[in-house]
C-alpha cells in the first residue's frame, strides 16, 4: 500500500523510500522497524534538517560530551561510516542515513548461527582500534595511546604515572618490539577479552 | 447552476456567523462565571475513541509490525489514569546495558578485585565505547527537546512522521477532520482570543483605576479568571485540577514544570498569580503594562535581569508584602516536552523558605503543547494550538515544602523537583535544561575524569593509599557528599594531593552517613 503524501516537512525528516529500507535492511541485518526507528533517531540528530549528521551534531549529545572518549568516538564513527566495501578508510565530513546504520549494524550482536562470525568480531575489534589509531596510518604510537589515556583520566595523573601505564601495555601487546601495535597485534592483545559481549549493543525488536 | 451555488453559499454564511456568535457569547458567560458544561470533555473522550479505532485500521499492513505493536502494550502495563504515562511510551531502539555498566564503574559498585591496570584499563575502554554508541542511538537529554512520541496517530499531519501507511479510511477522517477543525473550530477560536485579550487589557486597565484596594482586588481576580477562561477555550484546553486545598493563598512562592507558554494560562484559569518576566516590547509589552495597572507582577528591564541580585531583591520584597499575589516562577528555565522534570536552577529557591510546587502533565493525544522554541517562532506555535484538537493537561497542587534545616538552596530544589516528577510521573532527570541550545560544560566533563580516576586507583595497583572501608564509604557516598568532595579537588591538584583531600574527607563524610541513618535522610 503507497504511503500517501499528505504532510509537509522537508524530504530528510520524511521516512527514506521503502526500496531505500530494503536495501539497508539486507545490507545491515536491521529488521524494518528497527531502521525507522534509527531513522526517528538520525532525524533528532540532524537538528537542521540537512538530512546528513556532521561531527557536531553527535557531539552535542550531552551524554556522549561527558564520556571520555566521546571525542575519539565521534572521530571513529566518521571514519568507519565513511570506509569503502574495501575496507579502506577515509575520514569524511557527513554521513547520511544510510552510512549511520552502516557503523551502528557492527554492533549489533554476533550472531553464530549466521556465516560472517569471524567477520563481526573483526569489525568490532576494527572499531577501537580506529579509535586509538588517531593518524590513521594503521600503527598505534605510544604517543596516541597517551592521548587516550590522558582523554580518561585528565590532569589527575602524572605524567610518570602516564608512562608507566603505557610501558606496561605496550610491553604486554607490542610482540615486534618496534614501538607501536598493528591491527594484528591488537586483535592478538584482545584474543582474551570477550569483544562480543563488550561491544555488542542489544537493540529491541 | 451559479444560482444554486450562490444560494448555497449565502444560506451557509447566514447560518454561519450567527453560530459563531452564539457560541462565542456563550463562552463569556461560561468563563465570567466560572461554569462549564462538560462539551470539551466529551468530545475530547470522542476524538480519543475515533483514533483508536483509527489506529486499528492501520495495523493491517504488515504483519510483524502488529505484533510488535501490540506486543510492546502487553509489556507496559496500561495506564488507569494520565498520571502513569510517561516516557515507556517513547519508542525504545536499544537496552542501554553498556551505559548502565559505566555508571556502576563509576559510582564504584563493581566487584572490587585487583587486577592489572592494563586489562582495566582495555576493559573499560571497551565499555566507553559501547556506551557512547548507546548514548548515540538513544540519549537522556536530546529527547526531552522535541515533541513526545504518540501511540496512535491523531489525524494531524504534523504527527504523521511516525506512521507510515495511511490506509483510504484513515485519509477521509483525515479530511474530515481537517475542514472541522479549520472552517468551525479556528473561526470560533480566533474570535474568543480577541475577545479574551480584549477583555482582559481593558478590564484591567479600567480596574486600575477603583481607588478603593480590596475592591480592585476582587475586580481583578474575578476579571482575570474570566479573561483567562476564555483564552484557554480559544485553545480548547481541558484542564483539571487536583487537591485544591493545597493552593496558594496568600503571597508565597509557586514553582511548577515549563513545558509551554500556556502554563501561566491554564495554571491562572483557578488562581491568580504575578508574573514574573523580561519586559518586551511591541503587543506583549502592551499587554504587560495593562496587566500592570490592576495588580503588581514583576517585570524586569533587560539590564536588570542579568544583576542576579537585583531580580532576588525585587522577588523578595514582593513575597514579603502579603497584600500581593503569589509569584508563578519555572525554575526549568526552558520549555522541556512533559515527558521529564529537568535541572532547577536554585534562585528562587534562596528567595523564600516556603515553596508551593505544582506539577503539570500534559496529554499529548490531542495536541502537544510543547514549545520547541528552536525549531518554531512563537507566532507558529500559537496557529498551531490553534489548529490542534485540544490542550489536554492535568495540574496537581503539591503541598507547600519548606527549606529543611541545614538544605542548601541546591539540596532543597532537588527535593521539590522530585516531588512535582512524583506527582506528575515525570522521570527526573539532573541535567540542565539550558543543554537545548549549549553545550556540555567542561566541569562536567572534568567530572567525569575524576570520576575514573578514582576508579583506576580503587581497581589497579596505581596507589595503594585509600583503605577498603574508606572505598565502602566512598561508594555510598551521597550525590551532594560527592559534589562537596569533588569541589574541594583542584585541577591543579597531583595524585598524592587528591588523596591527602578524599582521604581528610572521608572521616566527616562517614560521620553525616552514621548521623544520617538516624535522621530524615537528606536526598
Amino acid at each position: 500500500l503507497p504511503r500517501s503524501q499528505i504532510g509537509m516537512g522537508n524530504s530528510s525528516s520524511q521516512l527514506p523510500r521503502d526500496d531505500e529500507i530494503e536495501t539497508i535492511a539486507h545490507e545491515t541485518e536491521f529488521s524494518r522497524s528497527q531502521i525507522v526507528r534509527l531513522h526517528a533517531r538520525f532525524v533528532s540528530l540532524d537538528k537542521k534538517g540537512r538530512g546528513f549528521l556532521e561531527r557536531d551534531d553527535l557531539k552535542n549529545v550531552p551524554e556522549l560530551a561527558v564520556n571520555p572518549l566521546g571525542d575519539r568516538i565521534v572521530d571513529a564513527f566518521f571514519t568507519v561510516g565513511g570506509s569503502y566495501d574495501d575496507g579502506a578508510f577515509a575520514s569524511v565530513k557527513r554521513l547520511d542515513f544510510r552510512q549511520f546504520v552502516r557503523v551502528l549494524s557492527f554492533f549489533q550482536p554476533i550472531d553464530r548461527s549466521k556465516k560472517n562470525v569471524h567477520n563481526r568480531r573483526t569489525d568490532k575489534l576494527k572499531f577501537a582500534f580506529i579509535m586509538y589509531d588517531l593518524n590513521k596510518n594503521g600503527y598505534i604510537t605510544r604517543e596516541e595511546f597517551v592521548v587516550i589515556l590522558n582523554s580518561m583520566v585528565g590532569a589527575n595523573i602524572t605524567s610518570d604515572q602516564l608512562d608507566n601505564i603505557t610501558d606496561r601495555t605496550f610491553a604486554e601487546a607490542d610482540m615486534a618490539k618496534d614501538g607501536r601495535i598493528s591491527f594484528e597485534e591488537f586483535c592478538k592483545a584482545m584474543e582474551k577479552t570477550d569483544i562480543e559481549d563488550k561491544m555488542s549493543i542489544r537493540f529491541l525488536h | 447552476a451559479a444560482m444554486i451555488i450562490h444560494f448555497v453559499a449565502g444560506l451557509a454564511s447566514l447560518l454561519y456567523l450567527p453560530f459563531i456568535f452564539t457560541i462565542v457569547l456563550l463562552v463569556i458567560f461560561l468563563s465570567a462565571t466560572g461554569l462549564t458544561l462538560g462539551i470539551r470533555q466529551r468530545v475530547a473522550d470522542l476524538l480519543i475513541l475515533i483514533f483508536e479505532w483509527g489506529s486499528n485500521v492501520t495495523e493491517e499492513p504488515e504483519e510483524p509490525t502488529k505484533d510488535e505493536q501490540t506486543q510492546k502494550e502487553e509489556e507496559e502495563p496500561k495506564p488507569a489514569t494520565i498520571k502513569k504515562r510517561h516516557s515507556s511510551s517513547d519508542l525504545r531502539i536499544i537496552k542501554r546495558e553498556h551505559s548502565d555498566v559505566i555508571e556502576n564503574k563509576l559510582q564504584g559498585q563493581d566487584v572490587l578485585k585487583k587486577k592489572s591496570t592494563v586489562s582495566v584499563l582495555v576493559d573499560d575502554t571497551l565499555d566507553f565505547i559501547s556506551a557512547g554508541i548507546e548514548s548515540i542511538i538513544e540519549d537522556n537529554v536530546t529527547s526531552r527537546f522535541s515533541a513526545e512520541q504518540l501511540p496512535s496517530w491523531n489525524l494531524l499531519s504534523r504527527t504523521k512522521y511516525d506512521f507510515q501507511h495511511i490506509s483510504p479510511k484513515l485519509t477521509i477522517l483525515w479530511i474530515l477532520g481537517f475542514c472541522f477543525r479549520y472552517l468551525i473550530l479556528v473561526p470560533i477560536r480566533v474570535c474568543l482570543f480577541v475577545v479574551g485579550m480584549a477583555s482582559m487589557c481593558l478590564i484591567a486597565s479600567a480596574v486600575g483605576h477603583v481607588p478603593n484596594k480590596s475592591i480592585k482586588k476582587w475586580l481583578n481576580r474575578r476579571a482575570m479568571l474570566m479573561s483567562m477562561r476564555i483564552f484557554s477555550r480559544s485553545f480548547s484546553s481541558i484542564v483539571r485540577f487536583h487537591d485544591r486545598q493545597n493552593r496558594a493563598n496568600q503571597g508565597g512562592i509557586c514553582v511548577a514544570n515549563h513545558t509551554s507558554p500556556m502554563d501561566v494560562m491554564i495554571l491562572s484559569c483557578d488562581n491568580c498569580y504575578a508574573m514574573v518576566g523580561q519586559k518586551q516590547g511591541g503587543i506583549l509589552g502592551f499587554i504587560q503594562t495593562s496587566l500592570s495597572k490592576a495588580e503588581h507582577h514583576i517585570w524586569f528591564e533587560r539590564s536588570e535581569a542579568n544583576d542576579r541580585k537585583a531580580v532576588s531583591n525585587r522577588m523578595r520584597e514582593h513575597v514579603d508584602d502579603p497584600s500581593k499575589l503569589p509569584i508563578i516562577i519555572f525554575p526549568e528555565g526552558t520549555c522541556i516536552n512533559n515527558t521529564s522534570v529537568m535541572m532547577f536552577k536554585k534562585g528562587s529557591f534562596e528567595i523564600s523558605a516556603t515553596i508551593y510546587p505544582i506539577a503539570m502533565k500534559y496529554d499529548s493525544r490531542l495536541g502537544d503543547a510543547f514549545w520547541n522554541s528552536t525549531k518554531q517562532s512563537y507566532g507558529e506555535y500559537m496557529w498551531m494550538m490553534m489548529t490542534s484538537w485540544a490542550i489536554t493537561c492535568d495540574v496537581w497542587y503539591l503541598p507547600p515544602m519548606t527549606r529543611l534545616e541545614g538544605e542548601d538552596s541546591i539540596a532543597f530544589a532537588r527535593r521539590v523537583k522530585k516531588a512535582i516528577a512524583k506527582a506528575g510521573g515525570l522521570v527526573d532527570l539532573e541535567w540542565d535544561g539550558a543543554l537545548k541550545r549549549e553545550k556540555v560544560s567542561a566541569k562536567l566533563i572534568a567530572l567525569q575524569q575524576k570520576l575514573y580516576f578514582e576508579r583506576l586507583s580503587r581497581r589497579t595497583s596505581m596507589c595503594n593509599d585509600v583503605t577498603d572501608e574508606d572505598m565502602d564509604i566512598l561508594k555510598n557516598m551521597s550525590e551532594e557528599d560527592r559534589n562537596q568532595l569533588l569541589k574541594q579537588l583542584d585541577e591543579s591538584d597531583d595524585v598524592d594531593a587528591v588523596i591527602r583531600k578524599v582521604s581528610s574527607f572521608i572521616p566527616e563524610v562517614a560521620q553525616l552517613v552514621t548521623e544520617g541513618n538516624q535522621t530524615e535522610p537528606v536526598n
